[in-house]
C-alpha cells in the first residue's frame, strides 16, 4: 500500500526520479512505495509515526555506499538523511583535542572541511576513515565501518562521546555508552541514528604514503607475512595502514584511470608488476624515516626494486594515493554495474572476511585455488596487516555469479573452522545474509533477535537486514 | 648542461583570503603543495636530463616553509635547490616577482635552459615566465606542449598557441613554459625522498643579489597593488532540457553541428 502524506509533504510516491534510491554500491537493487528526506529528528518522528500506523516498513539510508545492501528497501518507505548533515555543536578541549556534534547524514568529504573550517590550527580529526568519503557518518556507525587505518586506531566507539537514537517507538534516545554496541554495527534495525558526538584526536604531524611494487604475489606475500611477523616501530611514529592490491584490480584501475578525476593525473604502473604494497607511516619525520628505512630493506629482500618506490608526504598527495586505494573497490563496483545492466540478478560479490592464524602466503593461496577451481576472475584487495582480504567475484555470467556465492560460501566455511570471522566491517544487510543462510551461528542470530525484540517488536527500521 | 627550474608553493586550495592591507593572499593554516604546473615543469626537465645528463637546479620563492618544494623535487630527481627569502621580497606581484627570479637565477650560475610551468593555481596570471625571459634578455616559448628534440646545443619544441601548433627551435640560454599536458609527473621516490631530508638547501637573500636596492623587490617594486580578491559571481543561467532516447541524441547532434560550423566560419 503507498501511503503519501498531502499535509506536508514529508513523503513522496517512488517515481522515476527517485530510482536510484532504489540500488546502492552493493547493486542490489530492490523496490519501495514511498521516499521521505527528513531535515530533523522531528520529521524524523513524524514520518516514524504514519508508517507505524500503517505497519509500513522504513529503510533508513545514509550515503548508499554500502556493499551488502543494508539501505536498500525490499518493499514500504524509504527514509533518506541526506539533508541530515548539519554541524550542531562543537567543543575544543583544553587537552587540545576537540568534539564535533553533527547530524547523521554528514558525509566524510563534508565533515572534514567541517572540522578543517572550525578546528584550522588544531589540525584535528576523526579517526575512522573509510576510503569512500562519500560515506555519511551515520552510516559508518551502523556499518561498523572501520577503513584503512583500523590497523592502528581500533574500534569506532573510541571515536564516539555520544549517540542519538530514534527508536520505534518515536522516543529520542541518548545511547549510554554501555550500550553503544547495540547501535554499533547493527545496521539500523534497533533505531535510526540521528545525532553522534564525534572524538577528534590530534592528526599526526606528518603522514608519509609508500608503494611498494612486486612482479609476483608470492614476493609480495613473503613480504607482508615478515612485516606482520616483526612489525617495524620506532619511538615517533608507527604503520598507521598497509594495504594490498592485486594485478586484477591494478588492471581494472589502470582502465578506469583516465575517467578518474582523482587519480587520472597518477603515472601508468609498470605492466610488469603483479602487485603492490601501500603503506603509511604516521608521526614525526625521523621516526617514519626510520620506519620507511626498514620496510624498504624487507621489501628489497622480497625482490621489490627500492627505485620503484614511491613515496607522497602532505594531505593533497596521501589523498590521492588513498583515492588510488579506493579505486579498487570502486571500479570493481564498476564492472558489476556493468553485469548487472546486462542481467539483473548479479549483484557485488565480495568478501569480508578475516583469519588470523595462517600466512598472508598460505591465505592468498587459498583465494588462488578456490577461484581457479570454480574457473573464476577476481581481483584482490584489502588489509595485509590483519589477513583481511576483499577478493570480489568478477562473474561475466549469472552462472558464474552462482559458482562465486558457492565459492564465498566455501572459504566461509573453511573461515569458521579456523577461528577465522566471515563479517568484518561491510555488515551483514541482505545480501550476506543470502550468501551466508545457515551458516551464521545461532548464538550469532539470537543476539541479533533478542536485540530487535527490545527496541523494534513491529520489525519497521530496516525488515530484511540481517534477519 | 644545465636546467633551472622555478617552482611554487601555492595553497592546496583557496578560500579566496585576503589582507586586506596589502591585497595579499593569507596563507597560514591553509595546506600547501607544490605549483601543479611546476611540477610539470619539473618533470620536463628529468625527461631532458635522461637524455642530456644535465643537472637540474630548482628556484623557489617563499617563506622557509616553502622548502618542502625543493625537498619534494629532490625526491623527484632534482639535484640541487635555492629558497629565494627575504623579507624585502614579500608581496612581489609579476613585476617584482620576475626581477627576483631573474636576479637570483643570475646570481648561482649561467644556465641553458629554464623551465617554469604556464601559471600558478594561486596568482593565475601566467605571465611570469615572459616577464623573466624580458629581464635576462633571452628567447622565450610559451606554453610548450612537446619536446621534439633536445641536443647539448640546442632544443626543438612545439608551442600550443591560439588556434594553431608552432614548432620552434632555438639555441640556449632559453626559457620554456610548459603546458599541463606535456607529460605525466612521476611520483617521487622512496629512495630520493628519505635521501632528500638531509641534502642541502641554500638561501638566497637580497645580499646575495647583483642589484640591492630593496625598492626594487616585493611590496615596494610592485607596479601593481591588489583591491580585492573574491570569487566570481556565477551569473549564467542555463536552461535544462530534458528530452529521451533519440531526441537527447537529436538535441545534442545540433548542438555539435552549430558548434562545428561556427567555429568554420571563424576559421
Amino acid at each position: 500500500m503507498v501511503y503519501v502524506s498531502q499535509k506536508n509533504e514529508l513523503i513522496f510516491p517512488i517515481s522515476e526520479k527517485y530510482e536510484e534510491y532504489l540500488i546502492d554500491e552493493s547493486k542490489f537493487m530492490g523496490n519501495a512505495e514511498s521516499i521521505s528526506f527528513p531535515k530533523n529528528e522531528d520529521e524524523i518522528i513524524s514520518i516514524l509515526k504514519i508508517m507505524k500506523e500503517k505497519n509500513i516498513p522504513i529503510t533508513i539510508q545514509g550515503g548508499k555506499t554500502g556493499i551488502v545492501g543494508s539501505a536498500v528497501p525490499l518493499e514500504g518507505h524509504i527514509m533518506n538523511l541526506s539533508y541530515m548533515n548539519n554541524v550542531k555543536e562543537y567543543e575544543i578541549l583544553e587537552d587540545g583535542t576537540g568534539t564535533i556534534t553533527v547530524e547523521s547524514g554528514i558525509n566524510l568529504i563534508d565533515l572534514k572541511k567541517e572540522i578543517l573550517r572550525i578546528f584550522k590550527e588544531k589540525a584535528l580529526f576523526w579517526p575512522p576513515e573509510p576510503t569512500e568519503t562519500s560515506a555519511t557518518v551515520g552510516g559508518i556507525i551502523a556499518t561498523d565501518a572501520k577503513g584503512i587505518n583500523a590497523f592502528v586506531y581500533e574500534n569506532i566507539q573510541k571515536y564516539i562521546k555520544e549517540l542519538r537514537v530514534v527508536r520505534a517507538s518515536g522516543i529520542i534516545e541518548v545511547v549510554s555508552k554501555e550500550d553503544f554496541n547495540k547501535v554499533i554495527g547493527k545496521e539500523g534495525i534497533t533505531g535510526v541514528i540521528s545525532q553522534i558526538t564525534l572524538k577528534l584526536i590530534k592528526k599526526p604531524s606528518e603522514i608519509w604514503g609508500i608503494s611498494f611494487f612486486f612482479e609476483n604475489e608470492e614476493d609480495a606475500s613473503n613480504f607482508i607475512d615478515a612485516v606482520r611477523n616483526d612489525v617495524p616501530k620506532s619511538e615517533t611514529a608507527f604503520i598507521g595502514a598497509f594495504e594490498y592490491i592485486d594485478k586484477t584490480s591494478l588492471n581494472l584501475i589502470e582502465g578506469r584511470k583516465p575517467t578518474m578525476a582523482k587519480i587520472k593525473e597518477l603515472p601508468d604502473i609498470d605492466e610488469n608488476f603483479e602487485c603492490m604494497c601501500y603503506i603509511e607511516i604516521h608521526g614525526e619525520d625521523e621516526g617514519i624515516e626510520e620506519i620507511a628505512g626498514n620496510l624498504m630493506e624487507t621489501a628489497a629482500m622480497y625482490n621489490s626494486d627500492p627505485d620503484t618506490a614511491w613515496a607522497v608526504s602532505g594531505e593533497t598527495e596521501i589523498e590521492k594515493t588513498r583515492a588510488f586505494r579506493h579505486a579498487a573497490p570502486e571500479t570493481a563496483n564498476l564492472f558489476i554495474e556493468e553485469k548487472r545492466r546486462e542481467d539483473k540478478r548479479i549483484t557485488k560479490l565480495g568478501t569480508d572476511m578475516s583469519i588470523p592464524n595462517i600466512s598472508f602466503l598460505d591465505m592468498i593461496k587459498k583465494y588462488r585455488d578456490g577461484l581457479s577451481k570454480y574457473g573464476l576472475n577476481g581481483c584482490i584487495f584489502g588489509h595485509g596487516l590483519e589477513n583481511h582480504l576483499h577478493v570480489n567475484i568478477l562473474p561475466n555470467s549469472y552462472d558464474e555469479y552462482l559458482k562465486g556465492i558457492e565459492l564465498i560460501r566455501e572459504w566461509a566455511k573453511y573461515y569458521l573452522e579456523n577461528n577465522g570471522q566471515i563479517v568484518c566491517e561491510h555488515g551483514i544487510g541482505k545480501l550476506k545474509k543470502k550468501i551466508f543462510e545457515g551458516m551464521l551461528s545461532e548464538e550469532f542470530i539470537n543476539n541479533y533477535k533478542i536485540l530487535k525484540k527490545e527496541f523494534d517488536v513491529d520489525m519497521i527500521w530496516n525488515r530484511g537486514n540481517i534477519l | 648542461m644545465k636546467i633551472a627550474v622555478f617552482m611554487k608553493q601555492v595553497p592546496a586550495y583557496s578560500e579566496g583570503n585576503m589582507d586586506e592591507k596589502t591585497g595579499v593572499i593569507i596563507r597560514a593554516g591553509l595546506p600547501s603543495i607544490a605549483n601543479v604546473y611546476d611540477v610539470v615543469a619539473l618533470e620536463t626537465a628529468l625527461r631532458i636530463k635522461e637524455i642530456t645528463n644535465a643537472e637540474i637546479t630548482v628556484f623557489t620563492m617563499g617563506p622557509d616553509k616553502a622548502e618542502d618544494v625543493i625537498r619534494e623535487a629532490y625526491s623527484m630527481g632534482a639535484d640541487k635547490g635555492y629558497l629565494i627569502c627575504d623579507k624585502a621580497f614579500a608581496g612581489s606581484d609579476v613585476l617584482a616577482t620576475s626581477y627576483t627570479l631573474s636576479q637570483a637565477v643570475s646570481s648561482v650560475d649561467n644556465f641553458d635552459i629554464i623551465l617554469c610551468g604556464k601559471q600558478t593555481t594561486d596568482g593565475d596570471t601566467a605571465q611570469v615566465s615572459g616577464a623573466v625571459a624580458e629581464w635576462l634578455g633571452i628567447p622565450h616559448m610559451n606554453w610548450v606542449c612537446e619536446i621534439i628534440n633536445v641536443t647539448e646545443n640546442e632544443i626543438n619544441v612545439k608551442c600550443q598557441l591560439d588556434g594553431r601548433l608552432s614548432v620552434i627551435q632555438t639555441a640556449y640560454p632559453c626559457i620554456l613554459s610548459v603546458e599541463k599536458s606535456i607529460f605525466t609527473p612521476r611520483m617521487p621516490s622512496l629512495k630520493l625522498k628519505m635521501s632528500s631530508r638531509k641534502k642541502e638547501i641554500s638561501k638566497i637573500t637580497l645580499d646575495d643579489l647583483n642589484d640591492k636596492n630593496e625598492n626594487n623587490y616585493g611590496l615596494k617594486g610592485s607596479a601593481t597593488k591588489v583591491r580585492k580578491i573574491f570569487p566570481p559571481e556565477r551569473t549564467a543561467k542555463r536552461d535544462i532540457v530534458i528530452k529521451n532516447g533519440k531526441d537527447g541524441a537529436d538535441y545534442i547532434l545540433e548542438i555539435f553541428k552549430n558548434t562545428f560550423n561556427s567555429k568554420e566560419e571563424n576559421i
